[in-house]
């Protein structure tokens, strides 16, 4: 068996023969061998003719699913949001492992979101977290947000100029809306101007107050607070409306980009694709969590949302036992019809991205009363699992899934990754073509892996999914031609059961 | 107990009371006759049996409450168990220590029994999960209030004509959303057949219809803002109390307009069965949700709700006691 390398370690020699090839960049996907040497791509051989050229967004195959290897090769994935607890909460999660997580969960690439304790509003901030990412050694490559307002206190500008300059990919008070309409149309037009996206987090924090899970069945019958779907799309539909005003209104140089994360409702769904048909530049993002879990999971129920939706909980026993906090997440779970709706969107391309919004946190913070209980999923590292399921079920064709955690998410990003200080923007998500650097995952679909304490990376142990063995194993996370993480054992054993 | 008392127990399989969805009818007829049984002892000179002698119950109440945590005292009393109060107002609660500190700390102090009062919703599951023993739901958040609802459906039983409440139109009025009562009710009345209507103003039964609408059709729940056609035809109306923040919280524009569209007054109340029965959990503010001419008339059975409340309470002690060695199966009933 061969030996595990360290995070960091160069990749002198890496073959994965006979795998599922998924290229996103050139859009194709099919049976082959790939090779590894001294950090570079060398040899990208196909067995026969890859399919391709399809538009990314295509409708549900209705045919069977071709037979494929059970081992995937893919660019290693992008996460725009993702919350490392650095500084001020280093009990929940620091960058060191909260970067050595996302290698287990295959990504390549995350981007830090700025409400740490101080909040990421200063050039100072935002140089010591990249710091921080240099001196853990992982590969794994970190971009930081700076916050849209001074300490994230929703008042004023923060000095936005100055952290584009230091590296800040872009502006967010995420954990909380921009509540203050005003600030929050200056803020898009400004960030605007520097060539920085305004990533919100849409939430009318009047219609939320105190909410405890999805306004819906399960939080009527479990006498939870709710949290309306109107609480975010009417937030949606603010922000909508705020972006086409500056973009009729301001000077062109001001070029707002408006990125609504952790959409979780149909309706928000709605109004992206239509904002996007009227040409407002505006991108979104789901999570794994909302795609895949479900209101019911509150209650205990444990069956994913595809598997839910006809046969909704409506009290009683369930699989496991109701309010664990680990289901507590903002926005909720929501119901199996906005997840599939969630789903839909990826398929149709107005959903440009899945992001994990990872978010570690400690027992402490958890093991208390359900409405007291911190909001966050850990999930950096179930993400991969989650949207296979879904793949697995027919809800989107592979190679858009992988779109989603690739190229859709580095297209979000732009052209400010190249001014970024860690700079290499090229290779973020190089096409599966010889010479590129090596920046792959390697996933086992035939075999699955035991979500528990112990196998999670990250210090947030944070997951509704412990307990439960998924399918759908990251073997290998290849980072500009360096392991970020790796099971070399399993890729063997993977491919050789595979071959068998 | 005499043995013959004692085979009461046998069908009884829930560790904890945390809420009434997981009793099925059967679980619920053995309560009641449990508490028929519990109501006899408390008719005798001296109402105590030394059935929970050297049982440790530990009532812990976070929030204020006299009747349910008196009648939980009195209830276990006369079970000749060992009773520890804890109000957490005056505990270590206020120094910030958290429920699951909370919980273990009262465990290593020989509680077997903990009965809970929280603010939170879900408050007992968690205390369940980290508690080696029995704990029951004295009232938690929004969610349930188990002992209560079967205090009101002992009650029905005992004053319905007939002593059925399969197929008798029953009221709850007011505010359901915020009601523990009203969600635990729902849940014991449909499971026993009553045809359960729902009544208050729109604002206090958000979400209520979407849920009568996702039940199964044997379970017969309506939900309506029109008092007179919730009230006609009643065999028994439950008015709740309204909490004076409700208007603070703009979902009511003053407790005078809710007293004259949903205040239960002898006026209204000639909508219902001449016969009808009105209940109020208590405690009552009268003149508001309910008329002081009706809250002591001679179909007002709120007194007996609460003497009934002790014999149901020492008969869901007496059968959790009872339901001897934890078992693996049950992680959550």
């Amino acid at each position: 068996m061969a030996e595990t390398p360290r995070p960091g370690e160069r990749v002198e020699r890496f073959e994965v023969e006979d795998a599922w090839l998924v290229d996103p960049v050139n859009g194709l996907e099919g049976r082959g061998s790939l090779r590894v040497e001294g950090g570079r791509i060398v040899t990208v051989e196909w067995a026969g003719e890859p399919s391709g050229g399809a538009a990314a967004h295509e409708p549900p195959r209705t045919e069977p699913r071709p037979e494929r290897p059970t081992v995937i090769v893919a660019p290693a994935f992008v996460d725009l949001h993702v919350h490392l607890r650095q500084p001020g909460r280093e009990d929940a999660e620091t960058v060191a492992t909260g970067l050595a997580a996302a290698a287990h969960g295959g990504f390549g690439t995350v981007c830090a979101m700025a409400n740490t304790t101080p909040a990421i509003d200063s050039t100072g901030l935002v140089e010591a977290v990249q710091e921080l990412a240099r001196a853990s050694g992982s590969p794994v490559r970190l971009f930081t947000y700076g916050a849209t307002s001074a300490g994230r206190a929703g008042q004023t500008l923060s000095q936005m100029g100055e952290m584009a300059d230091a590296g800040a990919i872009g502006f967010s008070d995420d954990g909380s809306p921009v509540a203050d309409a005003s600030l929050f149309r200056n803020a898009l037009a400004y960030a605007g101007a520097l060539g920085r996206m305004l990533v919100e987090h849409p939430e009318d924090p009047a219609l939320t107050k105190g909410a405890e899970a999805n306004e819906g069945l399960v939080a009527t019958i479990l006498g939870l607070k709710g949290w309306p779907a109107a609480g975010e799309e009417s937030a949606v539909a603010r922000d909508l409306a705020i972006l086409a005003d500056v973009v009729a209104s301001y000077p062109a140089s001001a070029a707002p980009h408006l990125h609504l994360t952790h959409l979780s409702t149909a309706g928000s769904i709605d109004l992206v694709r239509r904002a996007k048909a009227a040409g407002l530049p505006v991108t979104c993002d789901v999570t794994p969590h909302h795609l895949a879990l479900h209101e019911g999971w509150v209650a205990g129920d444990r069956r994913f949302a595809w598997e839910a939706a006809d046969a909704l909980w409506v009290g009683g026993r369930a699989d496991a036992a109701p309010y664990d906090q680990s289901t507590r997440v903002n926005p909720p779970l929501r119901t199996p019809a906005d997840a599939l709706a969630l789903w839909s969107g990826l398929r149709d391309g107005t959903v440009d991205a899945i992001v994990t919004d990872h978010a570690p946190h400690t027992q402490v913070d958890k093991l208390v009363e359900y409405g007291d209980a911190a909001n966050g999923i850990s999930g950096i590292e179930t993400a991969c699992s989650l949207v296979l399921a879904g793949v697995e079920a027919g809800l989107l064709p592979l190679r858009d899934a992988i779109r989603a955690l690739t190229l859709g998410p580095r297209r979000v990003l732009g052209s400010v990754v190249a001014t970024g200080r860690r700079g290499a923007s090229e290779s973020l998500v190089p096409g599966l073509v010889e010479g590129a650097a090596a920046n792959l995952v390697v996933i086992d679909t035939a075999d699955g892996w035991d979500v528990t304490p112990e196998t999670l990376r990250s210090k947030g142990k944070n997951s509704p999914l412990l307990g439960r063995r998924l399918r759908g194993r990251v073997l290998a996370t290849l980072v500009d031609g360096r392991f970020a993480y790796a099971e070399l054992g399993g890729v063997e054993a993977a491919l050789a059961a595979a071959a068998g | 107990m005499t043995p013959r008392e004692d085979a009461l127990t046998q069908g009884w399989h829930h560790r904890h009371l945390l809420d009434v969805d997981m009793l099925s009818a059967s679980d619920i007829d053995l309560v009641m006759r449990t508490a028929v049984e519990m109501k006899e002892i408390l008719g005798r000179p001296i109402p105590k049996v030394p059935t929970l002698r050297g049982t440790q119950v530990t009532i812990l109440f976070y929030e204020a409450s006299t009747r349910t945590r008196v009648s939980f005292e009195v209830a276990a009393k006369n079970l000749s168990a060992d009773v520890v109060n804890i109000a957490a107002s005056s505990s270590s609660v206020t120094k910030g220590e958290s429920l699951v500190d909370t919980i273990r700390t009262v465990e290593a102090l020989g509680a077997d029994m903990i009965v809970m009062r929280h603010a939170r919703s879900g408050a007992p599951y968690l205390a369940a999960q980290v508690f080696s023993g029995h704990v029951l739901n004295g009232g938690d958040g929004w969610h349930a209030h188990p002992t209560q609802a079967l205090l009101d459906l002992f009650t029905l039983r005992d004053r319905l004509p007939g002593g059925k409440v399969a197929g008798r139109k029953i009221v709850i009025l007011g505010d359901i959303l915020h009601s523990r009562v009203a969600r635990s009710n729902i849940w014991t009345l449909t499971t026993m057949g009553a045809d359960l209507w729902l009544c208050g103003p729109p604002t206090l039964l958000r979400g209520l219809e979407r849920w009568a609408g996702a039940l199964p059709s044997n379970r017969r729940l309506t939900v309506t803002t029109d008092l007179r056609a919730a009230l006609r035809g009643a065999h028994a109306v439950m008015a709740l109390r309204l909490q004076q923040e409700r208007m603070a919280g703009g979902l009511l524009p003053s407790l005078r307009e809710y007293s004259l569209r949903y205040g239960l007054t002898a006026t209204t109340l000639r909508w219902a069965r001449a016969d009808a029965l009105v209940m109020h959990p208590g405690p009552m503010n009268e003149g508001v949700e309910i008329g002081p001419e009706i809250a002591a008339f001679e179909r007002s059975v709120v007194t007996d709700q609460v003497a009934n409340g002790v014999a149901v309470r020492m008969a869901l002690l007496y059968l959790i006691a009872g339901s001897g060695p934890i078992e693996g199966g049950e992680t959550h009933g």
